[in-house]
């Protein structure tokens, strides 16, 4: 008996080759795709952190300090802005144009190091200026990341500062060095600090202002989101984006299925033999699950906003997020209509899109945010909706410049609808080519 | 919608005369891959004219109704609707009424809203659809279940609703395709009244049934379809009186052409 119901269960696995696939495709794809992510591995390796850094000390152990951040490797030391056309020649980061970088979302870190810098390296405790790290909220690893390499940069920069203090203390506590003990020290000490090779020690050592002020300690460190405060920014605009749109592809797809339905009840067959196109059939579905997008969309970032705080308040985001949820519901419905087009039932239907929608979501940033991956990934990403769609709501939630006007906030989208627009298209042109079925046979 | 009903009210074909066949198809050849569905089927349908297609399953019935729809190309041969060779007659769909094999209804929508949304599609206009809709409500029998959703609806009850949504817009030619399979003795005669206040129109009609009893009662010719071709038409009585002799019955007739073996 149970070998017989085994058996017919066995066969219908067997014969649904969607079932099949996510039974065992779809947890390999999914393993690997995290794998891919969180080991960093593949070609294009670890992901280096862009860090602007302003150096408002300008000092030798500053710039020291600044190089040997450069070296760890782990970062990418940006000192100003990329030359352009207009700019041929930028300044470098000071701390307004640094910060307001990090708020746009050209880099997730700052680094500012402030005057006095040098004159109190090493200091313990007292009125020492901190080291100003301006991070980007939505990339909570890099901030861990740099905080950490800004402590491991001050041990390695100036390891001779670290001996002169030690030295200094022995002298102080300890009876004192000879005249000649110094003077070694003082031809010694630079060639720790990597400044001449151990052969050229001869003549005066140059002096480091700082080396009088000893070390001590590690950087005072003091970090502070960006936007966090000034712009009512908040990580509820994150996940209310690529919570929306993942949701928006499973529910386009969804109803979408209708046609499905539709064919196999008959109702598409006696629709076509009345005379209706198969394009108008198409076009009549994809406007009304557009507006289902654009209505459930609207829901998501009306209840975002009136219990989780979500700033809608300012007309740019008000009208940002307008766009980006109708270009990104047109598109989300062309792309459940291609899915329903290309399948012949509703469980291959379901099956093919929840791989596709998983693996577009994983990629694209809804699961798990971009930054933190690779970038053979993140670059992958701009081969799913997910990743478009994701960056323009968070150009217009998170990264947008609360001083700029109506018109310059909406261009700043730009790329995104018009990716999303070409997407829209080329779905529904795959759709109605795959409608041809529909003709008359 | 509009457009629709001037195309009707300026009887766009009252040129062609009255006693000129509604429908004709000539030598109608179609193949889906390796299989012949039809192979030269000739078929006259006069001005109010019942015809009852019948013929084995496979015999190709379905693919013959379906070209006059505009749903198979046809390989060779020609159909000519209401006057005009078929693949021109885009505004037939006013004056063609079709009846699928299956039942093809919005489950989720009631009996109302079903004869509402394909009375539209047939090019009822928006003034008269209201009294259409009565008048298949009535005629089917569903007056009382106006409200209920179709998917709550018995077998006989949606094939009721399945033949109104068809005829609702009063086609001058209807094409029904198997329209009472699987329905009890009632249904089917409520089947039987609404066509019939059609033929009282002046309606012409093409049935494809295996109810052979019931094309022997109500048709007045009958077209035999075997392997894609036409094999036998005529009265009932001619049928009969030619093929299996005197006292035969249709089911005689039909066996006596087709023979006993089994078919798809
Ligand atoms: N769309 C189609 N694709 C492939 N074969 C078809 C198609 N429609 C009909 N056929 C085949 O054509 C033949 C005639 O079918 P059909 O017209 O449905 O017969 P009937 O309605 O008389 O039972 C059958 O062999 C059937 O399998
Ligand atoms: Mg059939």
């Amino acid at each position: 008996m149970s070998a017989t119901l085994l058996r017919v269960a066995w066969i219908h696995l067997k014969r649904d080759r969607v079932a099949l696939a996510l039974c065992f495709v779809l947890p390999v794809v999914f393993f690997s795709i995290f794998a891919a992510i969180f080991s960093g591995g593949g070609e294009g390796g670890a992901r280096s952190i862009v860090v602007l850094l302003a150096d408002e000390d300008d000092t030798p152990t500053s710039r020291r300090f600044a190089e040997t951040l450069d070296d760890m490797g782990a970062l990418r030391l940006s000192r100003g802005p990329a030359a352009s056309e207009s700019n041929p020649d930028p300044a470098p980061w000071k701390r307004e144009s640094a910060h307001r970088a990090v708020r746009s979302g050209k880099a997730p870190v700052a680094v500012v190091l402030p005057e006095g810098f040098e004159s109190t390296f090493g200091d313990f405790g007292g009125d020492r200026p901190a080291v100003d790290l301006l991070f980007d909220g939505a990339n909570p690893v890099a901030r861990a990341t740099v905080d950490g390499l800004l402590q491991g940069a001050a041990m390695q920069a100036a390891p001779d500062l670290l001996i002169r203090r030690g030295l200094d203390q022995l002298d102080r506590f300890g009876g004192g060095l000879t005249d000649a003990q110094k003077r070694a020290l003082d031809i010694f000490l630079p060639v720790v600090r990597g400044e001449r090779s151990p052969s050229s020690v001869t003549g005066d050592p140059r002096d480091d202002e700082a080396e009088n002020s000893g070390f001590g300690g590690l950087v005072p460190v003091r970090a502070t989101e960006v936007g966090a405060e000034e712009d009512g920014r908040s990580m509820v605009a994150y996940y209310a984006a690529s919570i929306s749109v993942m949701f928006l592809l499973f529910s386009m797809v969804g109803a979408a299925g209708s046609i499905l339905e539709e064919k196999e009840r008959g109702t598409l067959e006696r629709l076509l033999a009345s005379r209706v196109s198969p394009g108008r059939i198409l076009g009549a579905n994809w406007i009304f699950y557009a507006l289902l997008g654009v209505a459930q969309l609207s829901v998501m970032f009306a209840w975002g906003a009136a219990v989780f705080g979500l700033d809608l308040s300012s007309p740019q985001r008000l009208a940002g997020v307008a766009v980006m949820t109708v270009a990104t519901s047109a598109a989300a419905a062309g792309f459940g209509l291609l899915m329903a087009t290309h399948c012949t039932s509703r469980n291959q239907l379901q099956g093919v899109s929840t791989v596709l929608i998983l693996v577009m979501s994983a990629v694209g940033g809804s699961m798990v945010p971009r930054f933190v991956m690779p970038p053979f990934m993140d670059q992958a990403a701009l081969f799913t909706f997910n990743g478009w769609a994701l960056d323009g709501y968070l150009k217009v939630l998170w990264y947008d410049d609360p001083s700029a006007t109506l018109g310059a906030s909406l261009v700043t989208i730009g790329p995104e609808v018009a990716v999303l627009a070409g997407l829209t298209l080329a779905f529904l042109g795959l759709a109605r080519r795959a409608a041809r079925r529909w003709d008359a046979a | 919608m509009q457009f629709d009903a001037r195309i009707r009210s300026t009887h766009h074909y009252a040129s062609s005369p009255v006693d000129d066949p509604v429908l004709t198809v000539t030598d109608a050849a179609k193949s889906f891959g390796d299989v012949s569905a039809l192979a030269g089927a000739d078929l006259t349908l006069e001005r109010g004219e019942w015809i009852g297609l019948l013929g084995p399953n496979g015999a190709g019935k379905t693919t013959l109704v379906r070209s006059v729809a505009g749903r198979v190309r046809l390989d060779a041969g020609s159909i000519t609707l209401l006057g005009e060779p078929l693949n021109q007659a885009t505004n037939s769909r006013s004056h063609l009424g079709l009846v699928p094999q299956e039942i093809a209804l919005y489950p989720e929508l009631t009996a109302e809203e079903n004869l509402r949304a394909w009375g539209a599609l047939s090019g009822v206009a928006k003034a008269e659809l209201g009294e259409r809709v009565d008048w298949a409500l009535e005629w089917s029998g569903l007056a009382e279940r106006v409200g209920k959703r179709v998917k709550t609806f018995s077998g006989g009850m949606q094939r009721r609703l399945n033949v109104a949504c068809g005829i609702l817009h009063r086609p001058e030619v209807v094409l029904l395709d198997e329209p009472t399979v699987g329905v009890d003795p009632q249904s089917r005669e409520r089947i039987w009244g609404m066509l019939e206040a059609l033929r009282r129109d002046g309606a012409s009609l093409l049935l494809t049934t295996h109810q052979l009893d019931e094309a022997d009662r109500v048709c007045d010719r009958i077209v035999i379809l075997d392997h894609g071709k036409v094999i036998a038409e005529g009265t009932s009585a001619a049928l009969k009186e030619r093929t299996a002799g005197a006292g035969a019955s249709l089911q005689d007739v039909f066996i006596h052409l087709t023979g006993r073996e089994l078919r798809e």
